[in-house]
């Protein structure tokens, strides 16, 4: 088993090389990167921090099509292990100098540093040392045990691309937005609230429903609500339809000093109605005592 | 008045109503909207504010407003976590170390996703109180926000039953919840229609926050004008 692993690691390796080195080299990115990583605080400079960077990216894709190629010597292997070294030793200095920086492992994001970059670069180097003892090419290897090889190389990837460094960014958001383009959008029943639910109100062509929010957006910007404010106290108590108009309730204090008494605030206003609506609205104000329920007089 | 003392509370609410609708009618909205709402001059600013202060769910974040009427004394407010609760009196442990003791009434409005009475208020909820500091050191809340959240986030996902959003290294899902959950694009009212949402789009979002699972309740996600139109 071990064999094979160490058989692979240069596969598993180059893999992860290639395309970050290719992106470091020919990303139009790498440019506009390069002053926020860690490595333009250790330049002091950002544009030598880019040329650097593509350099890197040179060196890696050369380490990637060496590690293709058939092991003659295990030096492929041992520079990439040596590179893996470095990227660790280099993290732990931005960890320490520029904490808040990118860390410009793969020149595509503005990640910041993680403890995915730290596995990243040890299993670089770990990855390395297996290339290094590698017995025989990966080829032969992988035509010997093909499901086992198989497996191992997807569990790799797996475990690699969850390492990346925004697995969200880079393949959840676009999933997710290709399955919205594809099946539709999942809240599109929304704009037409009854419409999707079956509701019996549906056939009748009842208009969207309003939210509550903006039937209390209508009201606090409504006159009557000018009027009665003085007397309210509480924010919405309770809220219910009734006949095509919404009662919001509200509790208040009616009157100062000794007279002063608990009301409740009631407030009738069109359930269908908001602001985009509506230039007017008729909004029913009642002051009723919150004891007795018998209605007081609005004049406070 | 049966029917208004009784338990019962659809006889209390058809009570209500027809109170309600034998109020006077008040036709307009307020002086200073008219030609500033249309412009969109005051935005998502304007609050709904009593004498002792705003009201409405943003309010838990403003500042409280200065009462004018000199005879109304001023509210005070309270925030912390519920440690314990006694009847009607919460005990909350502040954010800063303090404590205080926040006493609900009959008359105490409750947020909690949406109106509702004092029974929903569980230990562990996170709270916000404005009211009146009485003599025996209790806050009698007027309004009593629980679990509120306000965020700006990034619509990172969506579902038919919930939001995926980010706040910064965060990920928090976002439950949808029927007949609640509404959407404010711009400067237009809130809306029960979501099909505008988009994934990446910025959002504020206005909602409880379930402490069980750490996941919020949506109540209102606010985006930009215009952002839902491309896809």
């Amino acid at each position: 088993m071990s064999a094979l692993v160490c058989a692979l690691a240069p596969l598993v390796l180059a893999g992860v090389l290639g395309p970050a080195g290719a992106g470091k080299l020919f990303g139009r990115g790498t440019a506009r990167q390069a002053p926020r990583t860690a490595l333009a605080r250790l330049l002091r400079d950002g544009g030598r921090a880019a040329l650097v960077l593509r350099a890197l990216g040179a060196v890696e894709l050369l380490l990637a099509a060496a590690l293709l190629a058939p092991p003659a010597t295990p030096l492929p292997g041992a520079a990439a292990a040596l590179l893996g070294a470095g990227f660790l030793g280099y993290l732990g200095y931005a960890h320490a100098a520029a904490p808040g920086s990118s860390c410009g492992c793969t020149a595509r994001q503005d990640a910041p540093l993680t403890w995915r970059a730290f596995v990243r670069a040890a299993a670089v180097l770990a990855g390395g040392v297996a290339a290094a003892l590698a017995q025989q090419p990966w080829w032969t290897a992988a035509a010997r045990r093909p499901a086992a090889a198989l497996c191992l190389v997807l569990a790799a990837a797996a475990a690699l691309t969850a390492l990346s460094a925004d697995p969200d960014r880079r393949w959840r958001m676009p999933l997710r937005r290709l399955r919205l383009r594809i099946a539709g959008h999942p809240l599109a029943a929304t704009g037409h609230p009854l419409a999707a639910t079956g509701h019996p109100l549906a056939a009748a062509g009842a208009p969207a429903a309003v939210p509550v929010a903006a039937t209390v957006e209508l009201l606090e910007r409504s006159r009557a609500w000018q009027s009665a404010s003085r007397v309210v106290r509480s924010a919405l108590l309770d809220h219910w339809d009734d006949g095509g108009w919404r009662i919001l309730q509200f509790a208040g204090v009616h009157g100062g000093g000794t007279a002063a008494r608990p009301v409740l605030v009631l407030f009738a206003v069109d359930a269908a109605a908001s602001l985009d609506t509506v230039r007017e609205p008729a909004v029913r104000v009642s002051v009723i005592d919150a004891d007795s329920g018998a209605p007081v007089m609005a004049t406070a | 008045m049966s029917a208004y003392r009784t338990g019962d509370p659809l006889g209390r609410r058809r009570f209500l109503t027809a109170a309600a609708l034998r109020g006077a009618t008040v036709i307009g909205t307020g002086a200073l909207s008219t030609g500033a709402l249309s412009t969109g001059a005051l935005g998502t600013g304007v609050i709904g504010a009593t004498a002792l202060g705003a009201v409405d769910a943003d309010a838990a974040f403003a500042a409280p407003i200065r009462p004018l009427d000199p005879a109304v004394a001023e509210s005070a407010f309270a925030e912390g976590r519920i440690t314990a609760i006694n009847h009607d009196v919460l005990e909350v442990a502040g954010s800063y170390g303090d404590h205080s003791r926040v006493r609900v009434t009959n008359a105490t409005s409750v947020w909690k996703a949406r109106a509702t009475t004092a029974a929903d208020i569980e230990t562990g909820d996170g709270l916000y109180a404005r009211g009146l500091p009485l003599p025996d050191g209790t806050l009698a809340a007027d309004a009593v926000w629980v679990n509120i959240v306000n965020l700006h986030a990034t619509i990172r996902g969506i579902e038919k039953t919930r939001l995926h959003l980010a706040h910064g290294q965060h990920e928090i899902v976002g439950n949808l919840m029927a007949r609640t959950t509404s959407a404010a694009y711009g400067d237009a009212s809130p809306t029960a229609d979501l099909s505008r949402l988009t994934i990446g789009q910025s959002a504020q979002v206005l909602g409880a926050w379930r402490p069980s699972d750490g996941s919020v309740d949506l109540v209102r996600v606010a985006v930009a004008p215009g952002a839902g139109r491309r896809r």
